[in-house]
């Protein structure tokens, strides 16, 4: 379903090339969880960009569905983005002046009352069903971590990339969060593509991918 | 389920920092209105202060050299100087005294036998008595010429000193020269020069003395013949001679006198045909004779002089009725009384009613002299004020000479009658005040203050713009992680746009509500509780000023808010916003 082909990334600075992604290759097939580790600036997090589309890829190309994205415009490539992908990120980035479930239906594509369900249905699958009207700012920072998670899944992705979700929580925390993707993946949702640095984090992954200079290995 | 990036959910949820704005916006607005409404105001105040014009015009007499005082008054003076002589003569050797005391003097044997000469003994006696008041009347008449002749040059000084305060406002000492040389002076007649019209209740008692020595005079010519004639008769009576020559003299130095002393108080010649000359303009109403006056009101932008109209009774009914005006209270003014009947908005401006006093006694500033009662208020569309033309004429020296014309044309033929009342005066010296003359004045006025308001409502919308603009971008750059996040999760550029601009257009728009509703409001309490009490007209639903003029400012903020935040969307990069470790 998603497929990448000799994907290159290259960053110029001056006459200097440096390449984050270099001739990279892989598939991540549906319903699959991926795991990607390596040490910082080994080129995951570039990697995850260009398979989710946030970046255009210096060479190669990506395909998702059929769905070569050279051929997509930047428009449809966004609307491509929004309907079958799903984001955890590093930090939250939740609204602050939204409640828990509001935030969650930010991500979603409609605005019904089977959404509305189903974001009360995660947050309680989440652990949060009694701060579904919290703030970000009542919340812990693995609460709102939580929260970030139930955002990402409320439009029933296809893909969920999390890009060091666990960078700022501690190890217990980090675990739940993991597995709360691991769960939507078992349950059917969709696949996932974890980034991290910590290995521990993928114990429940089909597939560890390391790289290593913007290769993987 | 709501839509949770809803506006009414960005401005709910963010009303500490939304309220702020909207509230600097509103009061920018509010500023605005009220400035803009107070400069109408004052526009709408002077065109209905002087809106008796749109139906009449005035012709009025220019200030010329024939017309300076200073000429007759100087004239008047050395006739005046000749009669004192003569007045001394009269009563010198040869002159009446000596005449009367060898008429005295006649054996009372010859005076039983005479009749005659008991009536020169009373005629000489009369006439040594008119000279004597005569003498006595010249003095103080001599003395207010003297006044009336310095006051005269003193308004050139004073003139040539403003003159010269505005060519070098940063200059002050042509004024220190002008008060050090002034200053005896300025204490010693300015507190007169308000009784100015002693000089004419002078010359009136002059005149009436001189006619007085005059009939006696001549009585005593005649009796002193009989007497000749009765002692040619008697032998060797001692008639003495008679001083003919000297009252020959008296005479024509006196005539001289009244003749000067009359060119005073003459009004602008050519007056009475241009009356009639210009009644018989096709298209003309109606033609009065006009001792106009003003009296000092003020219009917000600055005092003026507020026109009063001085015609006989029936003219005051026909203006009230050229207008639609009506006495609404007490009456119209009598013949020759120091009475005044005013429209209402100007009674309040300056404070009075019924029974209340105008004038120069009350306000310096006003041109009607002394104090005139009020004697009746006058309601209806257009403002006007009447004062009895054979009073004004009849008491005041200057205002005798600075008569006029009330011109009325009928509907329709202001421009034909105003075309023939110019060809008719040409080079004479009178002028026209009509409707476009006086609107073309006000404009002028207000417009230097138009151009002050325009300046300061474009700044304060350039100062807001930025303030507003700077307020934006900070609380732009508190939603980087929310707009990264959009964008990243799928939401395209050009939808944050509308979004962002969605929310500010909303906040302006607010903003302009707030502040126009406020503006209304404060504007009406302005308008009850000062500018209709002082006769001032204030149009609170102005939608003119109102939403054409505050529109700049929503305007501009919004444009420039896009613009700055409009630009950092564009080139959002979610990435760069993902990935900050902060």
């Amino acid at each position: 379903m998603l497929a990448a082909q000799d994907l290159v990334l290259d960053y110029r600075s001056g006459t200097a090339i440096a390449h984050a992604v270099d001739t990279v290759s892989l598939r991540v097939e549906r319903g699959s969880f991926i795991g990607l580790i390596g040490p910082s600036g080994s080129g995951k997090s570039s990697l995850m960009y260009l398979l989710s589309g946030l970046k255009r890829p210096t060479g190669g190309a990506v395909t998702f569905d059929g769905h070569d994205y050279r051929e997509l415009s930047a428009a449809r490539l966004i609307r491509l983005r929004r309907q079958h992908f799903g984001f955890v990120f590093q930090q939250h980035f939740l609204v602050n002046y939204l409640s828990a479930i509001e935030n969650v239906t930010v991500g979603a594509l409609r605005r019904n009352h089977d959404t509305a369900a189903y974001a009360q249905e995660l947050l309680r699958r989440v652990g949060l069903g009694d701060k579904l009207q919290k703030r970000p700012y009542q919340l812990s920072i693995g609460e709102r971590q939580r929260v970030a998670v139930a955002r990402a899944l409320v439009h029933r992705p296809a893909v969920v990339f999390a890009d060091e979700p666990t960078a700022s929580l501690d190890q217990a925390t980090g675990h739940e969060v993991v597995s709360l993707l691991a769960e939507y993946r078992q349950a059917g949702g969709g696949s996932v593509v974890v980034v991290t640095h910590d290995p521990a984090m993928l114990t429940g992954a089909d597939r560890v991918l390391q790289m290593r200079d913007g290769r993987l290995n | 389920m709501t839509n949770p990036l809803s506006l009414w959910n960005f401005y709910f949820r963010n009303k500490r920092k939304v309220l702020p704005v909207v509230g600097i916006l509103a009061l920018a607005i509010l500023g605005v209105v009220v400035t803009d409404s107070l400069l109408a105001s004052a526009r709408e105040t002077a065109y209905a202060t002087f809106g008796s014009y749109q139906k009449l015009i005035l012709v009025a007499p220019r200030a010329t050299r024939d017309q300076d005082l200073a000429n007759p008054l100087q004239e008047s003076l050395s006739r005046l100087r000749d009669v004192q002589l003569q007045v001394d003569s009269l009563d010198g050797p040869g002159g009446i005294s000596s005449y009367y005391d060898a008429v005295v003097a006649l054996p009372a044997r010859l005076r039983g036998q005479l009749p005659s000469v008991q009536q020169v003994e009373v005629d000489a006696a009369n006439a040594r008595y008119y000279a004597a008041r005569l003498r006595g009347d010249l003095v103080p008449l001599g003395d207010l010429i003297v006044r009336v002749q310095r006051l005269q040059s003193e308004e050139k000084s004073f003139t040539q000193l403003v003159q010269q305060l505005t060519e070098r406002p940063n200059d002050p000492r042509p004024l220190i020269t002008y008060l050090q040389q002034h200053q005896t002076w300025l204490q010693s007649v300015v507190p007169d020069s308000a009784q100015l019209g002693r000089l004419q209740s002078a010359v009136i008692s002059a005149s009436a003395d001189a006619n007085g020595l005059q009939a006696s005079l001549q009585a005593l010519s005649r009796d002193s013949a009989n007497l000749n004639t009765s002692g040619q008769s008697l032998a060797n009576l001692p008639v003495p001679p008679s001083p003919s020559g000297t009252i020959d003299q008296f005479k024509s130095a006196l005539d001289r006198l009244t003749a000067s002393l009359g060119s005073i108080e003459e009004p602008q010649p050519g007056l009475d045909k241009l009356l009639a000359d210009s009644a018989r303009i096709p298209g003309t109403a109606f033609v009065k004779r006009d001792a106009y006056s003003n009296l000092d009101i003020n219009l917000l932008a600055g005092n003026a002089q507020f026109d009063l109209y001085g015609v006989d009774q029936p003219g005051m009914a026909q203006l009230l009725a050229l207008y639609g005006d009506r006495v609404a209270a007490g009456r119209l003014p009598r013949p020759n009384a120091n009475e005044i009947a005013v429209s209402e908005e100007i009674a309040r401006s300056r404070h009075v009613w019924i029974g209340g006093q105008l004038g120069n006694n009350l306000d310096e500033l006003d041109r009607l002299p002394d104090a005139f009662s009020v004697v009746g208020i006058i309601r209806g569309p257009t403002r006007i004020g009447v004062i009895p033309l054979d009073y004004m004429t009849q008491h005041y020296l200057f205002e005798r000479r600075y008569q006029g014309l009330v011109v009325v044309p009928q509907s329709g033929h202001e421009q034909v009658v105003h075309d023939q009342l110019q060809k008719m005066i040409g080079s004479t010296a009178f002028r026209l005040f009509d409707w476009p003359y006086i609107k073309a004045k006000i404009d002028s006025l207000i417009q230097n203050l138009d151009a002050i308001n325009r300046f300061l409502v474009i700044l304060v919308t350039i100062v807001l713009s930025l303030v507003v603009g700077l307020l934006n971008n900070l609380f732009f750059r508190q939603r980087m992680n929310e707009f990264g996040l959009l964008a990243a999760v799928g939401y395209g550029r050009w939808a944050l746009i509308r979004r962002v601009a969605w929310e500010s257009l909303g906040v302006t728009v607010a903003a302009w509500g707030v502040g126009i509703g406020a503006a209304i409001a404060v504007l009406s309490w302005f308008n009850t509780s000062f500018m209709v009490p002082h006769g001032l007209v204030m149009n609170v639903f102005d939608w003119n000023v109102l939403l054409l003029h505050t529109l700049p400012i929503p305007l501009m903020v919004f444009l420039f808010g896009m613009s700055t935040v409009g630009w950092q969307l564009l080139r959002l990069d979610p990435i760069s916003i993902i990935e900050r470790r902060d």
